[in-house]
């Protein structure tokens, strides 16, 4: 160290600094990682190709089958009914926990509190057997005239069941996010919206929630996806969503390994497309963040 | 215009105001001066009612302020007609605490949008105050691309945009650095020449001397020592106000 520090010798002193030339620091350790890893994936790249068991032929034959990308259309339709409506019924119960009433308060800590004791599958289950509690549902007042009645079978089908614990689910989860993402915007916003005399729906809308969605942006997004690889949940009650549909025809030719693989293929491709699409929009809200 | 009268407010067991009155005419400038914890801020931010007081009452152009008194009662305002109230109240912060994710003209024109006029107008008048503060080319710079003097007087330009009767500054320069100091004292000293009613609390004693038409000189939670610049600060009469001009001085 102190060799270092020590001025140099009269002949180095004469050199001039500028036209030295520069050694940059070496990292071989980074090397050897780079060359463990390398052999880890050609092992298992190798593996996928020459390991007959995939059955590549079979995931081909069946990865953009009609049945499959039927399934693929239910998995899509449950993800963006669960995600709309999740974070629709979401941001209100937030706003509800957020509210100076401790009236409103309750309800909204209640609901968040009931929906995320109860399993998914169970509630899933629930809401697939409400018929054996409620034959029917009417409209009526209490203890009064019943205006309207349904079959209960008829208003809530297997797929609205699955739609409806899906999102009733997820808007406790969505609640929190939402909320968390308020209370991490800096209280002198509020105050200087509220000095001047801004309407609280409209500080709300246009100073509130434009900088809470940053935070709220990464944790939705991993609510998103987790919704959207969770509908396979709903393969219990018996819907064609994707996971359903692959355990159907696994179920007929036992190419249990290629159906998997063609589900899981399917993930992987529609999750890329959202983390892609979390990029951009995250890009959007961080407007005035960057210089 | 702005009368504050016996004013009293505790966060917990501390009492900050202990009966404060105030008396701000149209027109005129009152600087506030007070080591820090005597409350300046507290008393500003009561009279646009972002703190409740506990005891005492403030009113504007004789209206109370976060009260409407019916016979021998007062009626806590709903918070619709309390924010009605502010919008008459001009208020600039220490930190600025301008919206970051809109632009300059877009943090100006956001209040008198949220109260319905005509969004031409609206815009024109919204460059008209970034020009007066001398910023009429930044209007479309986020927050984060200025410096600190220059935010200060986005946010100065903000609290103008709805017409208030009064404007409070509370420590508009204490966030800057040194050399930003100057150009915020201008444009507030601008404002001053051009009659706006001004509640200033600062530690630019040189400001004061220069600009106020009286001196309020607050310690302890209570207004120690009143007048002309030329009397509370050269001449002070308290023991207090001396010792904190040595201070300051």
């Amino acid at each position: 160290m102190s060799s270092a520090l020590a001025p140099p010798s009269t002949k180095d002193r004469s050199d001039d600094l500028a036209a030295l030339s520069v050694v940059p620091a070496r990292h071989p350790w980074r090397w050897v990682g780079v060359a463990v890893v390398l052999v880890l994936v050609a092992q298992f790249v190798h593996g996928l190709v020459t390991n007959p068991g995939w059955d590549w032929p079979t995931f081909a034959r069946y990865f953009t089958a009609e049945s499959v990308l039927r399934a693929v259309g239910t998995t899509i339709v449950l993800t963006v009914l669960g995600t709309v409506l999740g974070f629709a019924l979401g941001i209100a119960v937030a706003l509800l926990r957020l509210s100076r009433s401790p009236f409103l308060q309750g309800v909204g800590w209640t609901y968040v509190w009931a929906f995320r004791s109860i399993p998914l599958i169970v509630q899933l289950l629930f809401w697939f057997n409400i018929s054996y509690l409620y034959q029917r549902l009417s409209v009526g007042i209490p203890f009064g005239p019943e205006l309207y009645s349904f079959e209960t079978v008829q208003l809530i089908s297997p797929m609205g069941a699955a739609v409806l614990g899906l999102a009733l689910h997820q808007a406790a989860y969505a609640a929190e996010i939402v909320r968390s993402g308020v209370i991490s915007v800096e209280p002198g916003q509020l105050e200087a919206a509220a000095a001047l005399g801004i309407p609280r729906s409209r500080q709300l809308r246009r100073i509130v929630l434009p900088q809470a969605m940053r935070a709220i942006l990464p944790n939705a997004a991993n609510e998103v996806i987790s919704l959207f690889k969770g509908t396979s949940v709903v393969s219990v009650m018996a819907i064609g969503e994707l996971f359903y549909q692959v355990q159907v025809i696994y179920g007929r030719n036992a190419r249990v390994v290629a159906l998997l693989m063609v589900a899981t293929v399917w993930y992987i491709v529609l999750t890329t497309l959202l983390s892609i699409g979390q990029h951009h929009v995250e890009r959007y809200f961080a407007r005035g963040a960057r210089r | 215009m702005i009368e504050v009268l016996g004013v009293h407010k505790s966060f917990g067991a501390t009492e900050v105001l202990r009966g404060v009155s105030l008396e701000v005419a149209a027109g005129e400038v009152v600087v506030v001066l007070g080591p820090s914890g005597s409350g300046k801020s507290t008393l500003l931010r009561t009279i646009n009612h972002l703190e409740k007081v506990d005891r005492g009452f403030i009113s504007i152009d004789g209206a109370l302020v976060g009260y409407r008194r019916s016979g021998r009662r007062l009626y806590e305002l709903k918070e619709r007609e309390v924010l009605r109230q502010r919008a008459q109240i001009g208020f600039v912060f220490q930190n600025f605490n301008l919206f970051p994710h809109l632009t300059a003209l877009q943090n100006v024109v956001e209040a008198p949008l949220a109260h319905g006029r005509a969004r031409d107008e609206i815009h024109a008048e919204g460059r008209a105050l970034l020009a007066r503060v001398g910023l009429a080319d930044k209007e479309d710079a986020y927050p984060r691309q200025l410096s600190g003097g220059q935010q200060q007087r986005v946010a100065i330009a903000r609290a103008l945009a709805t017409r208030p009767k009064v404007v409070l500054f509370d420590e508009p320069t204490s966030a800057l650095d040194p050399e930003l100091v100057g150009e915020v004292l201008d444009v507030l000293r601008d404002l001053a020449r051009s009659g706006t009613t001004m509640v200033v609390v600062t530690h630019e004693v040189g400001f004061a001397r220069e600009v106020a038409d009286r001196v309020v000189f607050l310690d302890g939670g209570v207004v120690v020592e009143e007048g002309p610049p030329a009397q509370v600060l050269d001449h002070p009469v308290h023991e207090r106000t001396r010792a904190f001009l040595s201070k300051v001085l």
